[in-house]
């Protein structure tokens, strides 16, 4: 759930000096039995959708992509509606007509980047292209380091980091700055920005109202 | 290939008689925009006269235009065009669906697809960004749409677009759909697939729509005209006094509302004050199943639904339990037609209480009838089938012409009794092409043939139909009087229309309406008050063919003519006045060719002609005005005590029409006698192989 359980196995560096190091980003760390850690700095917060609100219009995902790739694509948006618009996040079932999705109940789930206290992209990238953005603390590409490997992609539990097929460079949400595209152009505010301990209960509790939980079953952050 | 903006600058053609596939640059036609256009032009090209719509010569195109994909508002359609069945000379036409379809085409790297040939086997067509094969589609063929898609997700990924037929395509029934999404169909080329073999199209895309202009350019018109966009159908005052609101009318689409749900939402949303300020309540404004079905619809309600990239939801989504009593999905989705269409049959006494389904009968009939449509594939012709079963039923035509057996074996008394289960044995009936009945799927023009019917069908006006081409009033001489009247006369289908609609349906008071067409139109008498038609003028005149340019210039784009053009807007310190140049600010701003609004109306126009050279083409005659553009017989008769021109009535004057016509045929170019494009006007335009082409047959007017 949160930095300390790796934290508290470092040796060598006290934790205070951690944090501070990760407070700018990530820093990497050696335990005890020679495994390498990598300490984030937590994000400033996470975008969070809601399934009852969404109307499936995908301004989310058009604005997404115009914002950060100066193009309108559905596969590259780091915010994901289109996938799951027609049935749902588990996909076709012979119980379609009762399940999530526009050819069942209705329901749209959008997934949406968690900004992982431990992010498996940032964990899985092999030339470290993935860190946390000062400002926001967003998990953000840097596109001149990213090799298009797709480390990422295979990594995340939520299929949120895309490699776009016409760069081959990973995508995934940055959190526009701190000022989220999808958020301002929901026409239905089904999509909302909220501070990191909001965000993780949304996502990750008990009562989570986003879909997203419904995909891996057991995963946390 | 060079990099093109809005336009992905690919067709994909498909030779289903080979299996041969390949693509076209999309670039050589783009002096016809995109989309219904290009769709004519290749017909124009490709499709010699006399072609039968089932021929595997004829084509069919699926549509895009470069603004679909790029997240403008209201650019989720698709425009297919080919011939229509139901067309008594078999002329060219379009039909539309929104979704999200035409959105992933985009995606996948095509602006279109064309269809021709004709498969040995039945097959559906897989897609998936530049990788395109026919797969066997014997598994899917008899089945439903809504299976067929399930069943053909489950095979491409549930991701996949799919526009598909029901048994009535399949079955080679001209009044039949292909559909996509959960409620999206568009009506009258079904039987085409069906005569081509193909089941479905399934799209996958993982690419992109580049776009010219900057981030920054592109978000800030999207901002400026999300503050422009009305309710569904560009209505842009609320249902009830609200404080932002200086005017309101019952009438309106912009139901929402303090106190008005999503019932069935879970939690109930409430679509709330929907100040137009508040971006993020654009897409709570319309909430469509009261105003469709009813205040009891609310509490059935799960969400608004409707197309890619458009913050208006104009699909009712409800989930109406009664529905699992008739072995239906209980979740139903639709809007406007697709709702009163289906149920329409029900029209001999409406839909009564049945089944002890109480207060809410209504509701359920509604679903019942949408379900087996869109199911099914049935097309109903813009309701056209309704008013055709109560007039068949009262005037003893079934009767007639049904076999004894055949006629006994019809649930009859639940049509009497409006006993809306009626629509399930109907329905199964027709789209399976059982019975003399199904031939009610030929569409007007061909069951008066084969029925025998007389003048007395054509001109009743009850009927509502427009013209012997066999298709019925869309917003027409209801809608503007001579405007909308007009409107009418130039397709081979229902017009389709909503530019004029859109204006005039606007719900702003009357005077300020006269004063924004005056802006436009040249003078406040391009528009009458409803019910108190004047004769024609001008501006009338103008109005008719801004109305059908922006139409043609829409489904070319593609974007929905059911909200744009943005004559008006709900702002009181814009005087309410819309914005007439998006169009053209957002075709510049995406593909970074700078036109005007006049250039890009020029380009309309193009495509306006087109169709008409097209209509000539195949009628085989330069007299337009009077092999078909003219009415039947009760548009032009008076009201029993109510003359024309006088409040009360919409009854048109003939000769007033034919002026109206004259007038028409003038601003286009059109010879004005036949109102048949002239070979000037068609070189003038950049037309001239059309011109020569209508040369060789002795089809341009002298």
């Amino acid at each position: 759930m949160d930095t300390t359980k790796s934290a508290l196995r470092l040796a060598g560096t006290g934790l205070a000096g951690a944090f501070a190091a990760a407070a700018l980003g990530c820093v990497s760390f050696d335990t005890r039995d020679g495994k390498k850690v990598k300490v984030w700095a937590t994000s400033s917060g996470a975008i969070v959708h809601d399934p009852n609100l969404c109307v499936g219009c995908r301004r989310c995902e058009s604005a997404c992509t115009i914002k950060n790739d100066g193009k309108v694509s559905a596969y590259i948006s780091r915010i994901k509606v289109s996938r799951n618009l027609n049935y749902g996040v588990m996909g076709v079932t012979a119980a379609y007509q009762k399940a999530d999705g526009q050819h069942g109940n209705f329901r749209i789930v959008g997934e949406t980047c968690r900004q992982c206290s431990h992010p498996a992209c940032g964990d899985a990238c092999p030339v470290g292209a993935i860190t946390a953005d000062k400002k926001t603390g967003a998990r953000v590409v840097d596109a001149k380091k990213c090799v298009g490997c797709g480390a990422c992609q295979r990594a995340c539990p939520w299929g949120i980091a895309t490699v776009d097929p016409e760069t081959d460079t990973s995508t995934k949400c940055t959190l526009c700055g701190g000022d989220p595209n999808c958020v301002k152009n929901c026409p239905t505010g089904a999509i909302k920005f909220y501070p990191w301990e909001e965000a993780e209960a949304l996502l990750f509790g008990p009562d989570a109202t986003s879909g997203a939980t419904d995909a891996v079953s057991g995963a946390t952050a | 290939m060079s990099v093109t903006y809005g336009y992905t600058g690919k067709i994909l053609r498909v030779d289903l008689t080979t299996g041969k596939i390949w693509t076209d640059d999309t670039m050589k036609y783009k002096d016809y925009i995109g989309g219904e256009g290009i769709g004519y032009k290749i017909l124009w090209d490709e499709v010699p006269a006399g072609t039968h719509p089932y021929a595997p010569e004829n084509k069919i195109a699926f549509g895009a235009g470069p603004l679909c994909g790029t997240g403008v508002p209201c650019s989720g359609r698709t425009t297919i065009t080919s011939l229509l069945p139901t067309s008594p000379f078999h002329g060219a036409g379009s039909s539309h669906m929104g979704g999200y379809f035409s959105v992933e085409m985009k995606y996948a790297g095509w602006d279109m697809i064309v269809l021709e040939g004709r498969s040995p086997k039945p097959v559906w067509i897989r897609i998936e960004d530049g990788k395109v094969k026919l797969e066997d589609a014997r598994w899917v063929w008899g089945k439903g749409i809504f299976d067929t898609m399930a069943m053909i997700g489950s095979q491409m990924g549930k991701e996949a677009q799919i526009a598909a037929i029901g048994p009535a395509g399949e079955n080679q029934l001209n009044m039949s759909v292909i559909r996509t999404g959960t409620s999206h169909s568009a009506g009258g080329h079904g039987g085409i697939m069906g005569a081509k073999n193909v089941k479905a199209i399934a799209i996958k895309g993982t690419g992109s729509v580049k776009v010219a202009a900057t981030p920054e350019e592109l978000m800030a018109l999207d901002k400026y005209m999300m503050s422009i966009i009305g309710a569904n159908n560009q209505m842009v005052i609320p249902t009830v006094p609200l404080p932002w609101a200086e005017y309101s009318d019952k009438g309106s689409r912009w139901t929402g509302r303090p106190g008005l749900y999503w019932g069935a939402a879970n939690p109930p949303v409430e679509t709330g004050e929907c100040n137009p300020a508040d971006m993020q309540s654009v897409g709570k404004r319309t909430q469509k199943a009261v105003f469709d079905l009813g205040a009891g619809a609310e509490k059935y309600t799960v969400r608004m639904g409707g197309c890619a990239h458009c913050p208006i939801r104009c699909h009712a989504q409800l989930n109406v339990p009664q529905l699992e009593k008739y072995g239906m999905d209980p979740n139903v989705s639709n809007t406007c037609v697709g709702w009163s269409g289906p149920r329409g049959v029900m029209s001999l006494v409406g839909i009564k209480e049945f089944d002890g389904n109480g207060a809410d009968s209504s509701i359920v009939g509604n679903g019942i009838g949408t379900t087996m449509v869109d199911d099914l594939g049935v097309w109903c012709n813009y309701g056209q089938i309704g008013r055709d079963v109560k007039w068949f039923y009262q005037k003893g035509v079934f009767k007639r012409v049904l076999p004894a057996e055949e006629y006994a074996s019809i649930p009859w008394d639940m049509l009497e009794k409006g006993d809306a289960r009626f629509l399930i044995d109907f329905y199964t009936r027709i789209a399976n092409k059982q019975g003399e009945l199904h031939h009610i799927l030929d569409g007007s023009a061909w069951i008066a043939q084969r029925w025998g019917l007389g003048d007395d069908y054509w001109d009743a006006k009850d009927n509502k139909l427009w013209t012997r081409g066999g298709y019925p009033v869309h917003h027409s001489n209801e809608a503007g009087g001579q405007v909308g009247a007009l409107i009418s006369c130039f397709t081979n289908r229902d017009s389709q229309n909503h530019s004029h609609m859109n204006f005039i349906g606007n719900k702003l008071p009357i005077a300020l309406q006269k004063e924004i067409a005056a802006e436009i139109f040249g003078s406040p008498d391009a528009l009458d008050a409803a019910m108190d038609y004047k004769p024609m003028n001008e501006a009338k005149a103008r109005f008719v063919k801004w109305s059908m340019v922006r139409g043609r210039l829409h489904d070319s784009l593609t974007l929905c003519n059911w909200m744009w053009p943005m004559a008006v807007s709900p702002q009181k310190d814009r005087k309410y006045r819309g914005d007439t140049t998006l169009e053209a600010k957002f075709f510049s701003a995406v593909t970074g060719v700078a036109k005007t609004e006049a250039e890009l109306d020029k380009d309309a126009e193009r495509v306006v002609t087109l169709l008409r050279a097209l209509t000539v083409r195949s009628m085989g005659t330069v007299d337009m005005r009077n092999q078909h553009d003219n009415t039947n017989e009760w548009i032009t008769k008076a009201d029993k005590d109510k003359p024309q021109f006088t409040p009360g009535t919409i009854q048109m004057e003939k000769t007033d029409l034919e002026l109206g016509r004259t007038m028409v045929y003038k601003l286009f170019g059109w010879d004005e006698k036949t109102g048949a494009p002239t070979k000037a006007t068609l070189e003038a335009l950049g037309m001239a192989d059309v011109a020569s082409g209508l040369g060789e047959k002795g089809l341009l007017p002298v």
